[in-house]
Protein backbone atom coordinates (compact mmCIF):
# COMPACT_ATOMS: atom_id res chain seq x y z
CA UNK A 1 0.00 0.00 0.00
CA UNK A 2 0.89 3.09 -0.89
CA UNK A 3 2.13 5.82 2.13
CA UNK A 4 -0.70 7.80 3.21
CA UNK A 5 -2.07 11.18 1.54
CA UNK A 6 -3.30 12.40 4.87
CA UNK A 7 -2.00 12.13 8.38
CA UNK A 8 -3.04 13.72 11.39
CA UNK A 9 -1.16 13.00 14.61
CA UNK A 10 -2.30 13.68 18.06
CA UNK A 11 -4.48 16.73 16.63
CA UNK A 12 -6.56 19.20 18.93
CA UNK A 13 -9.32 20.69 16.14
CA UNK A 14 -11.61 23.63 17.43
CA UNK A 15 -11.81 27.60 17.91
CA UNK A 16 -11.08 28.16 21.64
CA UNK A 17 -8.08 26.09 23.29
CA UNK A 18 -10.41 25.85 26.77
CA UNK A 19 -13.24 24.50 24.60
CA UNK A 20 -12.03 22.04 21.56
CA UNK A 21 -14.35 20.36 19.45
CA UNK A 22 -12.42 17.22 18.97
CA UNK A 23 -9.18 16.06 20.81
CA UNK A 24 -6.93 13.58 20.41
CA UNK A 25 -7.34 13.30 16.47
CA UNK A 26 -5.50 10.49 14.51
CA UNK A 27 -6.15 9.47 10.92
CA UNK A 28 -4.00 7.87 8.41
CA UNK A 29 -5.70 7.67 4.62
CA UNK A 30 -4.52 6.30 1.37
CA UNK A 31 -4.65 6.56 -2.03
CA UNK A 32 -8.08 5.90 -3.44
CA UNK A 33 -9.61 5.16 0.01
CA UNK A 34 -12.90 6.38 0.43
CA UNK A 35 -13.44 7.50 4.36
CA UNK A 36 -16.72 8.53 5.92
CA UNK A 37 -17.11 10.80 8.92
CA UNK A 38 -20.62 10.83 10.81
CA UNK A 39 -22.06 12.04 13.97
CA UNK A 40 -24.67 14.36 15.12
CA UNK A 41 -24.62 18.22 14.27
CA UNK A 42 -22.44 20.65 15.40
CA UNK A 43 -20.39 18.37 16.72
CA UNK A 44 -17.02 19.36 14.81
CA UNK A 45 -17.22 17.27 11.51
CA UNK A 46 -17.28 20.06 9.22
CA UNK A 47 -14.35 21.74 11.48
CA UNK A 48 -12.33 18.60 11.09
CA UNK A 49 -12.85 19.20 7.48
CA UNK A 50 -11.92 22.67 7.01
CA UNK A 51 -9.11 21.83 9.41
CA UNK A 52 -7.23 19.17 6.95
CA UNK A 53 -8.50 22.08 3.94
CA UNK A 54 -6.16 24.48 5.34
CA UNK A 55 -8.97 27.11 6.26
CA UNK A 56 -8.11 26.46 10.23
CA UNK A 57 -4.98 25.81 12.02
CA UNK A 58 -5.37 23.15 14.55
CA UNK A 59 -4.58 24.00 18.38
CA UNK A 60 -2.34 21.56 18.18
CA UNK A 61 -0.88 18.68 16.65
CA UNK A 62 0.56 17.52 13.31
CA UNK A 63 -1.51 17.23 10.11
CA UNK A 64 0.55 16.52 7.32
CA UNK A 65 -1.37 17.31 3.89
CA UNK A 66 0.08 17.71 0.36
CA UNK A 67 0.96 21.47 0.11
CA UNK A 68 1.31 21.33 -3.54
CA UNK A 69 -1.41 23.92 -5.20
CA UNK A 70 -4.53 21.81 -6.32
CA UNK A 71 -3.61 18.71 -4.32
CA UNK A 72 -6.47 19.39 -1.98
CA UNK A 73 -10.53 19.41 -3.57
CA UNK A 74 -12.80 20.55 -1.15
CA UNK A 75 -16.59 20.27 -1.72
CA UNK A 76 -17.90 22.63 1.23
CA UNK A 77 -21.86 21.94 2.69
CA UNK A 78 -22.98 24.82 0.01
CA UNK A 79 -21.18 22.78 -2.46
CA UNK A 80 -19.37 26.23 -3.23
CA UNK A 81 -20.44 27.25 -6.53
CA UNK A 82 -20.75 30.20 -8.20
CA UNK A 83 -24.12 30.80 -8.80
CA UNK A 84 -24.22 33.81 -10.70
CA UNK A 85 -22.13 31.84 -13.44
CA UNK A 86 -22.75 29.13 -15.70
CA UNK A 87 -21.91 25.20 -15.39
CA UNK A 88 -19.00 25.76 -17.87
CA UNK A 89 -17.34 28.15 -15.88
CA UNK A 90 -17.58 26.50 -11.88
CA UNK A 91 -16.73 23.33 -13.86
CA UNK A 92 -13.15 25.18 -15.31
CA UNK A 93 -12.73 26.73 -11.88
CA UNK A 94 -11.07 23.59 -10.83
CA UNK A 95 -8.33 23.37 -13.61
CA UNK A 96 -7.26 27.23 -12.01
CA UNK A 97 -5.28 24.68 -9.89
CA UNK A 98 -3.49 23.23 -12.57
CA UNK A 99 -3.22 26.42 -14.74
CA UNK A 100 -0.06 27.73 -15.41
CA UNK A 101 -0.05 31.26 -13.58
CA UNK A 102 0.23 33.29 -17.21
CA UNK A 103 -2.49 31.11 -18.43
CA UNK A 104 -4.99 32.77 -15.80
CA UNK A 105 -3.77 36.49 -15.87
CA UNK A 106 -6.52 37.60 -18.30
CA UNK A 107 -8.89 34.16 -19.52
CA UNK A 108 -9.71 31.06 -17.89
CA UNK A 109 -7.03 28.46 -19.18
CA UNK A 110 -6.68 27.32 -22.88
CA UNK A 111 -7.37 24.45 -24.81
CA UNK A 112 -6.04 21.56 -23.45
CA UNK A 113 -7.88 22.57 -19.72
CA UNK A 114 -11.01 23.40 -21.25
CA UNK A 115 -11.28 19.90 -22.60
CA UNK A 116 -10.52 18.22 -19.74
CA UNK A 117 -13.56 20.18 -18.55
CA UNK A 118 -15.97 19.06 -21.08
CA UNK A 119 -14.95 15.48 -20.35
CA UNK A 120 -15.71 16.11 -17.08
CA UNK A 121 -18.91 17.55 -17.65
CA UNK A 122 -19.40 14.86 -19.75
CA UNK A 123 -18.77 11.81 -17.46
CA UNK A 124 -21.31 13.86 -14.87
CA UNK A 125 -24.03 13.55 -17.24
CA UNK A 126 -24.47 17.68 -17.44
CA UNK A 127 -23.28 18.48 -21.48
CA UNK A 128 -26.42 19.91 -22.48
CA UNK A 129 -26.21 22.23 -19.24
CA UNK A 130 -23.23 23.71 -19.83
CA UNK A 131 -24.35 27.24 -20.17
CA UNK A 132 -26.91 26.90 -17.72
CA UNK A 133 -27.10 29.14 -14.60
CA UNK A 134 -26.36 26.99 -11.39
CA UNK A 135 -29.82 28.91 -10.62
CA UNK A 136 -31.47 26.74 -12.87
CA UNK A 137 -30.50 23.45 -11.93
CA UNK A 138 -31.73 20.89 -9.46
CA UNK A 139 -30.00 20.03 -6.06
CA UNK A 140 -28.65 16.99 -7.48
CA UNK A 141 -27.44 18.52 -10.99
CA UNK A 142 -25.41 21.22 -8.70
CA UNK A 143 -23.60 17.88 -6.99
CA UNK A 144 -22.89 16.76 -9.98
CA UNK A 145 -21.05 19.97 -10.98
CA UNK A 146 -19.08 20.27 -7.75
CA UNK A 147 -17.92 16.88 -8.50
CA UNK A 148 -17.14 18.00 -11.94
CA UNK A 149 -15.16 20.57 -10.68
CA UNK A 150 -12.81 18.19 -8.41
CA UNK A 151 -12.50 16.14 -11.18
CA UNK A 152 -11.02 18.51 -13.41
CA UNK A 153 -8.67 19.79 -10.30
CA UNK A 154 -7.76 16.22 -9.79
CA UNK A 155 -6.79 16.67 -6.45
CA UNK A 156 -4.83 14.27 -4.22
CA UNK A 157 -7.16 14.36 -1.35
CA UNK A 158 -11.22 15.79 -1.99
CA UNK A 159 -12.98 16.29 1.19
CA UNK A 160 -16.29 16.16 0.66
CA UNK A 161 -18.75 18.04 3.51
CA UNK A 162 -22.38 16.61 3.38
CA UNK A 163 -22.40 16.56 -0.19
CA UNK A 164 -24.83 14.06 -0.83
CA UNK A 165 -26.83 16.53 1.59
CA UNK A 166 -30.83 15.73 1.49
CA UNK A 167 -30.60 14.06 -2.07
CA UNK A 168 -33.54 11.67 -2.70
CA UNK A 169 -32.38 8.16 -2.88
CA UNK A 170 -31.97 7.48 -6.50
CA UNK A 171 -29.63 10.71 -6.81
CA UNK A 172 -28.10 9.93 -3.65
CA UNK A 173 -27.05 6.97 -5.46
CA UNK A 174 -25.73 8.07 -8.72
CA UNK A 175 -23.39 10.64 -7.13
CA UNK A 176 -22.15 7.47 -4.93
CA UNK A 177 -20.94 5.85 -7.68
CA UNK A 178 -19.26 9.23 -9.38
CA UNK A 179 -17.13 9.32 -6.25
CA UNK A 180 -16.70 5.67 -6.07
CA UNK A 181 -15.59 6.17 -9.90
CA UNK A 182 -13.24 9.14 -8.92
CA UNK A 183 -11.84 7.80 -5.79
CA UNK A 184 -10.93 4.17 -7.89
CA UNK A 185 -9.78 5.43 -11.39
CA UNK A 186 -7.87 8.45 -10.31
CA UNK A 187 -6.91 7.22 -6.87
CA UNK A 188 -7.77 9.87 -4.86
CA UNK A 189 -8.50 9.69 -1.55
CA UNK A 190 -11.79 11.03 -0.43
CA UNK A 191 -13.43 11.91 2.91
CA UNK A 192 -16.62 12.10 3.17
CA UNK A 193 -19.08 13.95 6.01
CA UNK A 194 -22.33 12.40 5.81
CA UNK A 195 -25.28 11.97 8.54
CA UNK A 196 -26.49 8.89 7.00
CA UNK A 197 -24.31 6.00 8.97
CA UNK A 198 -26.28 3.35 6.96
CA UNK A 199 -25.73 5.10 3.75
CA UNK A 200 -21.72 5.67 4.07
CA UNK A 201 -21.72 2.36 4.91
CA UNK A 202 -22.62 1.07 1.90
CA UNK A 203 -19.59 3.04 -0.18
CA UNK A 204 -17.06 3.91 2.00
CA UNK A 205 -13.68 1.45 2.79
CA UNK A 206 -13.86 3.13 6.73
CA UNK A 207 -16.39 5.16 8.71
CA UNK A 208 -14.86 7.26 11.42
CA UNK A 209 -17.74 8.70 14.13
CA UNK A 210 -17.64 11.40 15.91
CA UNK A 211 -18.57 10.46 19.41
CA UNK A 212 -17.92 13.64 22.28
CA UNK A 213 -14.86 15.26 20.96
CA UNK A 214 -13.01 11.98 20.12
CA UNK A 215 -13.25 10.24 16.64
CA UNK A 216 -13.35 6.21 16.58
CA UNK A 217 -13.29 3.80 13.48
CA UNK A 218 -16.76 2.20 13.67
CA UNK A 219 -18.17 -0.81 12.06
CA UNK A 220 -21.93 0.01 11.03
CA UNK B 1 -49.16 72.07 35.19
CA UNK B 2 -51.37 70.36 33.52
CA UNK B 3 -48.95 70.42 30.44
CA UNK B 4 -46.05 69.45 32.17
CA UNK B 5 -48.53 66.58 33.29
CA UNK B 6 -49.16 65.85 29.44
CA UNK B 7 -45.22 65.92 28.72
CA UNK B 8 -44.49 62.94 31.37
CA UNK B 9 -46.96 61.01 29.77
CA UNK B 10 -46.11 61.81 26.78
CA UNK B 11 -41.79 61.43 26.32
CA UNK B 12 -42.08 62.12 22.61
CA UNK B 13 -43.45 65.10 22.75
CA UNK B 14 -40.65 66.32 25.02
CA UNK B 15 -38.10 65.30 21.97
CA UNK B 16 -40.22 66.98 20.01
CA UNK B 17 -40.34 70.18 21.19
CA UNK B 18 -36.93 69.93 22.36
CA UNK B 19 -35.82 69.70 18.60
CA UNK B 20 -37.91 72.50 17.53
CA UNK B 21 -36.39 74.99 19.74
CA UNK B 22 -32.63 73.68 19.18
CA UNK B 23 -33.86 74.51 15.52
CA UNK B 24 -35.05 78.22 16.14
CA UNK B 25 -31.78 78.60 18.31
CA UNK B 26 -29.97 77.44 15.57
CA UNK B 27 -31.38 79.58 12.95
CA UNK B 28 -31.25 82.73 15.24
CA UNK B 29 -27.60 82.22 15.67
CA UNK B 30 -26.88 81.47 11.73
CA UNK B 31 -28.95 85.13 11.59
CA UNK B 32 -31.88 83.08 9.45
CA UNK B 33 -34.95 85.01 10.54
CA UNK B 34 -38.26 85.42 9.05
CA UNK B 35 -37.36 89.17 7.68
CA UNK B 36 -34.76 87.82 5.43
CA UNK B 37 -37.13 85.64 4.02
CA UNK B 38 -39.20 88.38 3.33
CA UNK B 39 -36.78 89.92 1.25
CA UNK B 40 -35.80 86.81 -0.72
CA UNK B 41 -39.53 86.61 -1.79
CA UNK B 42 -39.12 89.93 -3.54
CA UNK B 43 -35.91 88.99 -5.06
CA UNK B 44 -37.32 85.73 -6.35
CA UNK B 45 -40.08 87.63 -7.87
CA UNK B 46 -37.86 89.36 -9.80
CA UNK B 47 -36.16 86.48 -10.77
CA UNK B 48 -39.45 84.67 -11.72
CA UNK B 49 -40.13 87.14 -14.27
CA UNK B 50 -37.01 87.87 -16.03
CA UNK B 51 -37.46 83.95 -16.17
CA UNK B 52 -40.49 83.09 -17.49
CA UNK B 53 -41.24 82.03 -20.79
CA UNK B 54 -37.92 80.38 -20.76
CA UNK B 55 -36.06 80.97 -24.05
CA UNK B 56 -35.32 77.71 -26.05
CA UNK B 57 -33.25 79.48 -28.40
CA UNK B 58 -30.35 77.66 -26.52
CA UNK B 59 -31.28 74.65 -28.02
CA UNK B 60 -31.38 75.72 -31.62
CA UNK B 61 -28.61 78.79 -31.95
CA UNK B 62 -25.35 78.27 -31.89
CA UNK B 63 -23.16 78.85 -28.87
CA UNK B 64 -20.06 80.48 -29.84
CA UNK B 65 -18.51 81.61 -26.96
CA UNK B 66 -18.72 77.36 -26.31
CA UNK B 67 -15.90 76.65 -23.73
CA UNK B 68 -14.52 73.35 -26.07
CA UNK B 69 -14.74 74.00 -29.87
CA UNK B 70 -17.29 72.75 -31.43
CA UNK B 71 -17.03 71.41 -35.25
CA UNK B 72 -20.83 70.29 -36.13
CA UNK B 73 -22.44 72.25 -39.03
CA UNK B 74 -25.81 71.87 -37.35
CA UNK B 75 -26.43 75.61 -35.17
CA UNK B 76 -28.31 72.82 -32.83
CA UNK B 77 -25.48 70.39 -32.32
CA UNK B 78 -23.16 72.96 -31.16
CA UNK B 79 -26.22 75.28 -29.14
CA UNK B 80 -25.20 75.20 -25.32
CA UNK B 81 -28.17 72.92 -24.44
CA UNK B 82 -26.76 70.17 -26.71
CA UNK B 83 -22.46 70.45 -26.70
CA UNK B 84 -22.91 71.21 -23.12
CA UNK B 85 -25.24 68.12 -22.76
CA UNK B 86 -23.34 66.26 -25.02
CA UNK B 87 -20.15 67.24 -23.13
CA UNK B 88 -21.51 66.56 -19.58
CA UNK B 89 -22.31 62.97 -20.89
CA UNK B 90 -18.88 62.31 -22.11
CA UNK B 91 -17.58 63.90 -19.23
CA UNK B 92 -19.40 61.35 -17.20
CA UNK B 93 -18.57 58.55 -19.66
CA UNK B 94 -15.14 58.94 -19.15
CA UNK B 95 -14.83 59.74 -15.51
CA UNK B 96 -17.06 56.23 -14.79
CA UNK B 97 -14.67 54.64 -16.79
CA UNK B 98 -11.49 55.77 -15.01
CA UNK B 99 -13.03 55.70 -12.07
CA UNK B 100 -14.15 51.92 -12.53
CA UNK B 101 -10.73 50.69 -13.71
CA UNK B 102 -9.67 52.27 -10.52
CA UNK B 103 -11.67 51.40 -8.10
CA UNK B 104 -12.00 47.48 -9.09
CA UNK B 105 -8.79 46.50 -8.19
CA UNK B 106 -9.15 48.96 -4.87
CA UNK B 107 -12.28 47.28 -3.64
CA UNK B 108 -10.50 43.89 -4.00
CA UNK B 109 -8.01 45.17 -1.93
CA UNK B 110 -10.26 46.83 0.44
CA UNK B 111 -12.89 43.80 0.85
CA UNK B 112 -11.81 41.85 4.36
CA UNK B 113 -12.33 38.48 2.86
CA UNK B 114 -10.66 38.86 0.10
CA UNK B 115 -7.37 40.77 1.58
CA UNK B 116 -5.05 40.76 4.68
CA UNK B 117 -6.15 43.00 7.36
CA UNK B 118 -3.28 45.28 7.20
CA UNK B 119 -3.79 45.62 2.83
CA UNK B 120 -7.86 46.46 3.29
CA UNK B 121 -7.40 48.49 6.16
CA UNK B 122 -5.01 50.89 4.66
CA UNK B 123 -6.67 50.75 1.20
CA UNK B 124 -10.22 51.80 2.71
CA UNK B 125 -8.62 54.74 4.40
CA UNK B 126 -7.16 55.84 1.10
CA UNK B 127 -10.60 55.53 -0.40
CA UNK B 128 -12.23 57.32 2.47
CA UNK B 129 -10.00 60.17 2.06
CA UNK B 130 -11.14 60.90 -1.75
CA UNK B 131 -14.68 60.79 -0.28
CA UNK B 132 -13.87 63.47 2.18
CA UNK B 133 -14.32 66.24 -0.58
CA UNK B 134 -17.36 66.14 -2.78
CA UNK B 135 -16.35 66.28 -6.82
CA UNK B 136 -17.12 70.16 -6.68
CA UNK B 137 -14.42 70.93 -4.50
CA UNK B 138 -12.33 68.48 -6.29
CA UNK B 139 -13.35 70.69 -9.83
CA UNK B 140 -11.86 73.47 -7.93
CA UNK B 141 -9.13 72.28 -7.16
CA UNK B 142 -8.14 70.78 -10.66
CA UNK B 143 -9.71 73.99 -12.00
CA UNK B 144 -6.65 75.85 -10.18
CA UNK B 145 -3.92 72.89 -11.12
CA UNK B 146 -5.19 72.20 -15.16
CA UNK B 147 -7.34 75.44 -16.06
CA UNK B 148 -11.09 75.71 -16.44
CA UNK B 149 -12.19 72.66 -19.00
CA UNK B 150 -13.68 69.58 -19.23
CA UNK B 151 -10.07 67.81 -18.02
CA UNK B 152 -10.90 69.14 -14.73
CA UNK B 153 -14.06 67.38 -14.78
CA UNK B 154 -13.32 64.05 -15.32
CA UNK B 155 -10.29 63.92 -12.97
CA UNK B 156 -12.28 65.37 -10.01
CA UNK B 157 -15.55 62.88 -11.01
CA UNK B 158 -12.81 60.12 -11.72
CA UNK B 159 -11.28 60.66 -7.86
CA UNK B 160 -14.91 60.94 -6.81
CA UNK B 161 -16.07 57.85 -8.45
CA UNK B 162 -13.43 55.77 -7.15
CA UNK B 163 -13.83 56.43 -4.14
CA UNK B 164 -17.73 56.38 -4.15
CA UNK B 165 -17.19 53.01 -6.26
CA UNK B 166 -14.63 51.43 -4.28
CA UNK B 167 -16.66 51.37 -1.28
CA UNK B 168 -19.85 50.37 -2.97
CA UNK B 169 -17.72 47.33 -4.63
CA UNK B 170 -15.63 46.06 -1.46
CA UNK B 171 -18.91 45.81 0.50
CA UNK B 172 -20.62 44.08 -2.66
CA UNK B 173 -17.64 41.17 -2.19
CA UNK B 174 -17.32 41.33 1.01
CA UNK B 175 -21.40 40.23 0.90
CA UNK B 176 -20.49 37.36 -1.29
CA UNK B 177 -20.84 33.59 0.22
CA UNK B 178 -17.76 32.36 2.03
CA UNK B 179 -18.49 28.65 0.55
CA UNK B 180 -17.07 29.24 -3.16
CA UNK B 181 -14.03 31.00 -1.61
CA UNK B 182 -13.34 28.61 0.91
CA UNK B 183 -13.46 26.07 -1.94
CA UNK B 184 -11.14 28.16 -3.49
CA UNK B 185 -8.35 28.37 -0.77
CA UNK B 186 -8.46 24.71 0.02
CA UNK B 187 -7.33 24.20 -3.94
CA UNK B 188 -4.08 26.76 -2.74
CA UNK B 189 -5.36 29.37 -5.22
CA UNK B 190 -3.71 33.04 -4.66
CA UNK B 191 -5.44 35.80 -3.21
CA UNK B 192 -5.64 37.39 -7.00
CA UNK B 193 -7.16 33.97 -8.71
CA UNK B 194 -9.86 33.64 -5.55
CA UNK B 195 -10.81 37.39 -6.25
CA UNK B 196 -10.92 37.86 -10.09
CA UNK B 197 -12.55 33.93 -10.38
CA UNK B 198 -14.78 33.54 -7.41
CA UNK B 199 -15.54 36.77 -6.07
CA UNK B 200 -16.12 39.21 -8.80
CA UNK B 201 -18.41 37.10 -10.87
CA UNK B 202 -19.98 36.05 -7.57
CA UNK B 203 -20.29 39.57 -7.12
CA UNK B 204 -21.03 40.66 -10.82
CA UNK B 205 -24.89 41.59 -10.86
CA UNK B 206 -24.36 44.32 -7.77
CA UNK B 207 -20.84 45.69 -9.00
CA UNK B 208 -22.60 46.22 -12.77
CA UNK B 209 -25.69 47.27 -11.13
CA UNK B 210 -23.26 49.95 -9.03
CA UNK B 211 -21.43 51.42 -11.87
CA UNK B 212 -24.58 51.74 -14.40
CA UNK B 213 -25.80 54.04 -11.10
CA UNK B 214 -22.32 55.88 -10.93
CA UNK B 215 -22.47 56.48 -14.54
CA UNK B 216 -25.99 58.20 -14.24
CA UNK B 217 -25.03 59.83 -10.86
CA UNK B 218 -21.99 61.61 -12.89
CA UNK B 219 -24.44 62.51 -15.36
CA UNK B 220 -26.60 64.37 -12.61
CA UNK B 221 -23.42 65.73 -11.26
CA UNK B 222 -21.80 66.97 -14.10
CA UNK B 223 -24.05 69.39 -14.41
CA UNK B 224 -23.20 70.65 -10.81
CA UNK B 225 -18.75 70.61 -11.60
CA UNK B 226 -19.56 72.85 -14.62
CA UNK B 227 -20.70 75.82 -12.45
CA UNK B 228 -16.86 75.62 -11.39
CA UNK B 229 -15.90 75.57 -14.94
CA UNK B 230 -14.55 72.73 -14.59
CA UNK B 231 -16.97 71.44 -18.55
CA UNK B 232 -20.56 70.45 -19.31
CA UNK B 233 -23.78 72.36 -19.02
CA UNK B 234 -23.36 73.60 -16.08
CA UNK B 235 -20.60 76.12 -17.71
CA UNK B 236 -23.60 77.15 -19.93
CA UNK B 237 -25.75 77.57 -16.79
CA UNK B 238 -23.38 79.29 -14.56
CA UNK B 239 -22.76 82.24 -17.23
CA UNK B 240 -26.52 82.39 -18.30
CA UNK B 241 -27.23 82.52 -14.78
CA UNK B 242 -24.29 84.92 -13.27
CA UNK B 243 -22.20 87.13 -16.48
CA UNK B 244 -24.91 87.30 -19.43
CA UNK B 245 -28.13 87.42 -16.55
CA UNK B 246 -30.33 84.97 -18.95
CA UNK B 247 -32.56 83.79 -16.54
CA UNK B 248 -34.87 82.61 -19.25
CA UNK B 249 -32.12 80.60 -20.73
CA UNK B 250 -30.95 79.99 -17.76
CA UNK B 251 -34.32 77.90 -17.29
CA UNK B 252 -34.86 76.81 -20.63
CA UNK B 253 -31.40 74.93 -19.48
CA UNK B 254 -31.94 73.75 -16.31
CA UNK B 255 -35.52 72.22 -18.40
CA UNK B 256 -33.20 70.22 -20.97
CA UNK B 257 -31.22 69.31 -18.19
CA UNK B 258 -34.14 67.77 -16.59
CA UNK B 259 -35.75 66.16 -19.25
CA UNK B 260 -32.06 64.61 -19.72
CA UNK B 261 -31.89 62.94 -16.47
CA UNK B 262 -35.01 61.73 -16.66
CA UNK B 263 -34.37 59.71 -19.41
CA UNK B 264 -31.51 58.92 -18.42
CA UNK B 265 -32.41 57.45 -15.11
CA UNK B 266 -35.41 55.50 -17.11
CA UNK B 267 -32.03 54.08 -19.39
CA UNK B 268 -30.39 53.37 -16.60
CA UNK B 269 -33.13 51.62 -14.40
CA UNK B 270 -34.30 49.13 -16.73
CA UNK B 271 -30.84 48.36 -17.57
CA UNK B 272 -29.98 47.77 -13.98
CA UNK B 273 -32.68 46.32 -13.02
CA UNK B 274 -31.68 42.99 -15.46
CA UNK B 275 -28.41 43.15 -13.13
CA UNK B 276 -30.59 43.32 -9.77
CA UNK B 277 -29.38 40.67 -7.39
CA UNK B 278 -32.81 39.98 -5.23
CA UNK B 279 -32.31 36.56 -4.86
CA UNK B 280 -29.32 34.80 -3.64
CA UNK B 281 -29.25 32.56 -6.57
CA UNK B 282 -30.31 34.88 -9.21
CA UNK B 283 -29.04 34.39 -12.33
CA UNK B 284 -26.26 36.17 -13.57
CA UNK B 285 -27.35 38.55 -16.64
CA UNK B 286 -25.71 38.73 -19.24
CA UNK B 287 -25.00 41.45 -21.86
CA UNK B 288 -26.26 39.22 -24.86
CA UNK B 289 -29.93 39.63 -23.65
CA UNK B 290 -29.68 43.18 -23.31
CA UNK B 291 -27.42 43.43 -26.64
CA UNK B 292 -28.92 40.85 -28.81
CA UNK B 293 -26.28 40.97 -31.13
CA UNK B 294 -23.97 39.57 -28.76
CA UNK B 295 -23.61 35.57 -29.90
CA UNK B 296 -23.31 32.58 -27.12
CA UNK B 297 -20.69 32.48 -25.79
CA UNK B 298 -18.96 28.60 -25.96
CA UNK B 299 -17.09 27.10 -22.97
Amino acid sequence: MPGPILSIRQAVIGFEMDNPLLVDVNLEVHPGEIIGVIGRSGIGKSTLLRTIAGLLPPISGDIDVPNEKGEIGYIPQRLGLINHQNVGYNVMMGALARAPFWQTLFSLPGAELRQSARDAIEAVGLSDKVLDSISQLSGGQQQRVAIARSMVQNPSLLLADECLGELDSETAKEIIELIQKLAKESNIAIIIVDHNPVRVATFCDRVLQVKGVRIEEVNV
Amino acid sequence: MKIIQHLQKRPSLIVYTGIVILAILISNKLGITIDNLGQAWGNAGILWSEMFPPDFSVVTDRASWSQTKCTWEADWACSAAIHGLMETIEIAFLATLFGMLLSLPLSMMAAHNLSPIWLSTITRHFLAGLRVLPSLVWALIFVIMFGPGPLAGVLAMTLYTVGYLGKLQYEALEGVSRHPLEAARAMGLPRWQIARYFALPEASNAILSQILFMFEYNIRHGSVIGLVGAGGIGWYLNNYLGVFSRYDRALALIIVIYVAVVIIDQISLSIRHRFMDSETHAPRARWREIIPFFTKREV
